[in-house]
């Protein structure tokens, strides 16, 4: 079990897990972003939050997905963003189990407003969104030394402590 | 060191919401198109439809979705006849074959959760309740069906006269 966690693949498969969900997420905030007024109104269509909380929170959270995403491609405080990125899965995911109960005919407006009959909501929304979590939790468990800024900020202070020894 | 790691992490993503928030607060300041930090009218949350009128399926008067509690159900006659007699439960939407049904009588359809809406009219040719039905449908209400022969077939069917 040991050696299975710290096999030194996991930097690369997660570097590509990282990749693929940045891009995900990237793409995802951008309309949010550009027209936080839809945004808004996908955000009303789950029928969870009360009104007063719709605007704040259509307002800050593309610009948490924008924040997660560049740090989970650049690679630094990774664990962060993928931390962030795992939060906000678990809080999509439910988002929609709850519309899907409901029987609300929607669109989930992860990326672009869209309408219903355009991307509905189903199961296999929840699905794809559980994979991305999934995802998201290999890199926040598996990637011990991230490839990027973070390992090479590791790989500095591991340098200055051998040059350090090597002095006394 | 590994709980130091993960109080590292919270820390660090507290920290970068702390951050998004405030630029995307300030962001939505000054941008000329920026929304309201709190909404003060509700969303019109349904999906537009190009056509005024859609799809609605017909129901018999004793359809057990009829008696099923995730159902709203719509008397389509006008209120004098709704007060004569309704079933349990019914909302009165009163259908005009001049007027369309007003956006707020729609939304609170909407809102109401009910995973499918049955409609009775007056079981005339046309039938309110169809005409009700389709228009419903037409603005983006889903799961809309109407029961053939109206009011007229279910008080027929209701073992007590249904109720006033």
């Amino acid at each position: 079990m040991r050696r299975l966690l710290e096999w030194r693949g996991h930097a690369w498969l997660a570097l590509a897990a990282r990749v693929y969900l940045s891009w995900v997420f990237l793409y995802a905030c951008w309309h949010k972003i550009v027209h936080p007024e839809m945004f808004a109104v996908d955000v009303a269509t789950y029928q969870i939050l009360p009104l007063e909380l719709i605007n704040l929170m259509a307002i800050i959270l593309p610009w948490i997905e924008l924040a997660a995403g560049i740090m989970l491609l650049i690679g630094w405080r990774t664990r962060a963003a993928a931390l962030l990125i795992s939060g906000m899965m678990v809080m999509f995911v439910v988002a929609i189990s709850i519309a899907l109960h409901k029987g609300l005919d929607m669109s989930c407006g992860c990326f672009a407003s869209q309408g219903a009959a355009e991307d509905p909501i189903s199961w296999r929304t929840i699905v794809r969104d559980s994979g991305w979590l999934l995802l998201a939790l290999y890199a926040l468990l598996l990637d011990r030394i991230p490839i990027g800024i973070d390992g090479w900020l590791a790989q500095r202070r591991v340098r200055a402590a051998t040059s350090n020894q090597g002095v006394t | 060191m590994r709980g130091m790691r993960w109080a590292i992490a919270l820390r660090d993503a507290a920290a970068i919401v702390a951050g998004c928030a405030l630029v995307a607060l300030v962001f939505n300041a000054v941008r000329g198109d920026g929304i309201p930090l709190v909404q003060k009218e509700e969303y019109q949350i349904l999906v537009p439809c190009p056509e005024t009128m859609g799809d609605a399926t017909a129901l018999a008067p004793d359809a057990p979705a009829l008696r099923s509690p995730r159902a709203l159900v719509v008397d389509a006659r006008p209120a004098a006849e709704f007060e004569r007699w309704h079933t349990a439960s019914a909302l009165n939407v009163p259908y005009d074959y001049l007027e369309p049904t007003p956006p707020a009588v729609i939304q609170r359809i909407a809102a109401s959760g009910a995973a499918e809406v049955i409609v009775y009219g007056d079981g005339a040719d046309p039938d309110s309740g169809e005409q009700l039905a389709r228009e419903l449908s037409g603005k983006g209400i889903r799961n809309v069906s109407y029961v053939t022969g109206g009011a007229a077939a279910l008080q027929k069917g209701a073992p007590s006269g249904g109720q006033p």
